[in-house]
Parts: C-alpha cells; structure tokens; sequence
C-alpha cells in the first residue's frame, strides 16, 4: 500500500492553486504614506504577536493530537510535508537576498502556510479548536496584506503562481491518520519557523530602510535592489 | 677512509655494554602499567616468579610489610588513591629486580555532562562537556553532532579541551540537533546526548564596558553606557535587547529596567548620595535566552558641596595674619626660662589657628603676668 504523506498536502495544493487568484488586500488604505519604514515595522510587530499567539494554539493542537507528537523530545525525521514551504536556508544565501526577494519568498510561504492551516480548520474536531485556529488564520491573513503593503510600497509585483508548479495530485488511498498528524505536526513547526525568520527578515529590511531615508532613497531600492 | 671503521667499532662496543649495563641494573621490561577500581581489591603476581618464591615488594622505593604478602604475590585490599605508585618486587637474596607495576587507582566514568550554547548567532554554536566526579585516570572523549541525519564537524577549541564549535551550515531549521559524547577510560565506559532546536540555545554573552557615571547638577541620575559582547557577529542584522539592574549597596532589592535598543540609559530614581550597583545582561530580540549578568558598575550620583565648609576655610586665614604680628613678643617671652619660674604664664606657643579672640586672650594673659 502506497501510504505518501504527501497525499494531504496535494488535496491542499489543490485548493491553495484556487485561494491563490484572490487577490491579497493591500494594507495600504491612504495615499501619501511616508514610505514603506512604518509598514516594516508594523509587518514586524505583527511577526511578534503571531508567533506569541502561536506558542499557545501549538501547545493546544499537540495535545489534541497526543503523543508523542506533544512530547517535548519529539524528534522525527522529515519525512513527507514537501510542497510545505521550507524557512531553512544558508546562511549567506539567506545574508545575500535582495529586498524584493526576501519579501517574496515571505510572501510566498504564508500563502501557502495559510491555506494548509485552513485545511487544519476543516479537520479540527472540536469546536475550541476551530475557534482558535480560525482566530490564527484571520491574523495570519492581516500578515500578507501587510507584506503585500510593504511590496506594493516599494513597487515589487506580488507573486503569481506559476501553472504547473503545484505537484500533480493524483487520488489514492486515504493515508494513514498517524502520517495526517506527521503532516500537521511538520505545518506548526514550519510555521513557528518561519515567523522566526521573518522577525529576522524584516529587521534586515528596517534597518536598510531608516526612516530618515528620503523618499529618493526608496526608489533607488525599489529599482536597484 | 680508515677513521669511520674504528668509529663504527666503538660505538657498537659501547652500545653493547649499555645492554649489559641495563640489563643488570633495569628490568627486564618497562613497568607494567595497571588501572584498578577505587575500593577493590588487587592481587599483584611478582611477573614470572613461582609462588613460593622469596620476594621482597616495594612501592616507590619504600618496603612493604610481609603480612601483605600471598606467597610471592602482594594483595592490596580496599583500594585507596594513595595506593596509586610504582611497585616493584625483588628477589629476597639477590636483590635482583624482578618486576615492576605502576598502579593507578580510579574510577570509571560516571555520565558526562553536556551543554551546548550559540553565543555566536548565526555564525554557530558551541558545546562544552565535564564529568561531574573525577575519575582520577587518563579519559578520553568522543563528540559527534547529527543535524536529522547529517554528520556535522565540531571543531576542537585551540585552548579549552573539552569544548568544540560548529558552525550553521542553514539557518532557520525545523530538524533538531543531535549532539552525543562518549567518555571512556581503562576502567569503563559512558555516554549521553542531547537534543535541541536552532533557537532554543542562543545565549549571548553578557554586555561588556558597562560604564556608570554620575550626571553633574543631577543627584538623583546615573547614567549608563554598555556595549554589544563582542562576540555577537552581528547587531545589526540580530539585534540585542537589553536588562539592566540597578540597587544602592544598603539595600537588597533591585529594580529593572528592559530596553528594546541602545546602549545607554539614565537611572533618574537613585537615591540622593548612595552607592549603586548596576548590571547589563543581553537577549536576541526574539529567540533565545538571556546572557549571564555583566560585570558590576559602581557609581554615586553627583552631591552637592556642602557650604558651611567654605565660610570656616576663611576664618583661619584671618587669625593667622593677626597673630602673626602679636605672636613674637609673647613668645620671647614665654621662651626665656628665668622669666617662667616666678608661676604660670601660658608656657605654650600660640596656635595659628586659633580664633582671633582667643589669641589676644593669651597675649594679655602673658602680659598680666609680666607685670607682676
């Protein structure tokens, strides 16, 4: 029996291709913004609060799952989760990247973190749960339109999804529950992750972008780098 | 040439005596090095000699007693650290050396323990190891550090030799590091590991140059200044936040203050003329735990100069311009010895800093005196 644990994450895929085509709301609601500095910081702070409202939700939905996935040594191999958006990178790689694809890449992974989780939603067995992670996904939501503000700022298109690139998800049997809780187990931990490199991230970005920079400055990032 | 062949033949010459020589007065082997367990019990054979051989055991040169003694063997019981030594046992008669053993009492090594910390984010992470016991003997120790399945170096530290460093090969991973030591000695074997995420063991080191000063005109300020530990690689990307501490040395409550950037601060609530104690320790602004407390900055906040010190500094300088024109004739006076036996006049020279009333007191004193 061919058990793939990316079996969910395809299904999702599948939905997320959908979600993709609505357009993400800017958080821009004013013209003549003093520039993009006072959206970073906001983008930031907003980093801080999801991981803090993170730390909770992640404990409640490990203990729903039970052991030994909320076992503090857990420590599995990854297996499986590959369409997951991976934070990891090398560190200069990660030092290297340019203004408007440190953002993407952000961009990009909470799109995809934000329909996985949504999927999470539709499974979650009770109704506290569901609450809390409907709560979760509304923020979650309010950190891309906050991104897709600070990219709209400096002028950097927000990222389409290519045709294609989602992997080809072809029915098969319903995979094991075990590999379902592996899947969302992978899903908390990426996401934790990536709110932690996108601290890191947008204080690269704060520190490029003072707020003194005048709006010639911007420009100049918006078009050199 | 002729000189290398009787060269050759003295130095064969000389290398065989000095066979001769050590076989007589050496063993005939290198000690034999033996590690036993603190508290047991050890029977020492005389190397080849028969049991019922006549033998005498030493240690370190000094005899042992003969109730020791099982036939040619020595049996030591119960161990102690002050066993370990170099023991030897000769033939009764001929005092031929017949075996040496260098002991070592120890123990085998109880289960290490080790930690690992970044204070180095995100350049990598280091891990120290001890035993908690010593074991009195030789150890040798073994790392390896696993991230998922990949084998990662961990570098010996040039200075400290039980510590490693390793350096992030990628940043931001959800896969744990894997970090295992084996201890191992002559008399047994240990061994632990430990697990953890990137983020959990970030631990900067604690500010440095942390510098109090009082603010002039200001007695209830103190100002601070600190710098970033210089080890952190790089502020400006991961920045650090920052608790100082703060009491007077009277008392023993502190009071905190965090602060979410730079490296100053003014304390504006320190008590008027005490001496405070103030620390810095220093955090990455999101992952990780706080560095240890730097070291103590002591300072006292600006006082004023009290005033009626500079009015009585005045005084003085009056009553030493006044005496010093009335000074002479009284102690003319007072120094001539026939003058002094005819009853008291103040036989003490004037004070300079005597008040001006007082010196003119004692000059009409003397002057009374003369007169009659």
């Amino acid at each position: 029996m061919d058990l793939r644990a990316g079996d969910s994450w395809g299904l999702l895929a599948c939905l997320c291709t959908v979600l993709w085509h609505l357009p993400a709301v800017p958080a821009l609601n004013r013209t003549g913004d003093p520039g993009p500095g006072p959206s970073i910081q906001k983008t930031y702070d907003l980093t801080r609060y999801l991981e803090h409202q993170l730390r909770s939700l992640a404990g409640t939905y490990l203990n729903y799952l039970g052991p030994p996935f909320n076992e503090p040594d857990f420590n599995p191999p990854r297996l499986g989760a590959e369409t997951l958006p991976r934070a990891t990178v090398d560190p200069d790689v990660w030092r290297s990247l340019n203004d408007k694809l440190r953002l993407t890449q952000n961009y990009e992974a909470y799109s995809h973190l934000l329909c996985y989780l949504r999927g999470l939603n539709r499974q979650a067995a009770t109704a506290e749960l569901r609450r809390s992670l409907a709560h979760f996904c509304t923020s979650l939501q309010g950190l891309l339109g906050s991104i897709a503000g600070v990219m709209a700022a400096l002028g950097y298109p927000l990222p389409q999804p290519l045709p294609g690139t989602e992997p080809t998800w072809a029915p098969g049997p319903a995979h094991s529950n075990f590999l379902q809780k592996m899947d969302d187990f992978w899903l908390l931990k990426e996401l934790q992750t990536w709110l932690w490199r996108s601290a890191k991230d947008f204080n690269r970005l704060k520190k490029k972008m003072q707020p003194s920079a005048a709006a010639v400055t911007l420009r100049l990032e918006a078009h050199g780098f | 040439m002729a000189a290398p062949v009787p060269w050759a033949c003295c130095a064969v010459l000389a290398a065989a005596a000095a066979v001769v020589y050590a076989q007589r007065h050496s063993p005939q082997e290198a000690p034999q090095v033996q590690y036993e367990r603190l508290g047991s019990d050890v029977t020492l054979p005389c190397g080849t000699a028969n049991w019922d051989a006549a033998v005498t055991w030493r240690v370190n040169g000094t005899d042992l007693a003969a109730d020791l003694l099982n036939g040619s063997q020595l049996v030591l019981h119960g161990l102690e650290l002050g066993h370990s030594g170099l023991y030897a046992c000769f033939h009764r008669d001929s005092w031929h050396l017949h075996h040496q053993v260098l002991l070592h009492v120890g123990l085998p090594p109880r289960e290490p323990v080790l930690s690992c910390r970044s204070n180095t984010y995100p350049k990598g992470f280091y891990c120290s190891w001890h035993l908690s016991t010593p074991t009195y003997i030789p150890n040798t120790f073994n790392v390896t550090v696993l991230h998922g399945s990949k084998i990662m170096v961990c570098e010996k530290d040039p200075a400290l030799k039980n510590r490693c460093h390793i350096r992030y090969m990628h940043l931001f991973s959800t896969v744990k590091y894997k970090v295992s030591i084996s201890v191992s000695n002559a008399l047994g074997h240990n061994a632990t590991a430990i697990t953890f995420d990137e983020f959990t063991i970030v631990k900067p080191d604690p500010p440095e140059n942390v510098v109090a000063r009082p603010v002039p005109s200001n007695p209830r300020r103190l100002e601070v200044t600190w710098q970033t530990p210089s080890t952190w690689p790089d502020p400006e990307s991961f920045p650090l936040k920052f608790f100082l501490r703060y009491r007077p040395l009277i008392l023993d409550q502190w009071q905190h203050v965090e602060l979410s950037d730079g490296t100053a601060h003014t304390i504006t609530d320190a008590y008027a003329g005490k001496e405070y104690i103030i620390q810095v320790a220093a955090k990455d602004n999101e992952i990780g735990t706080w560095s240890d407390w730097s070291v103590a900055a002591h300072a006292t906040p600006w006082t004023e100069e009290p005033r009626h010190l500079t009015t009585e500094a005045q005084a003085p300088e009056t009553t030493t311009s006044t005496t010093s024109s009335l000074a002479p004739q009284p102690t003319t006076k007072i120094c001539d010895p026939g003058e002094l036996g005819s009853g008291g006049g103040p036989s003490a020279p004037l004070l300079v800093s005597a008040p001006v009333t007082l010196a003119l007191a004692a000059a009409a004193a003397t002057a009374s005196d003369l007169l009659i």
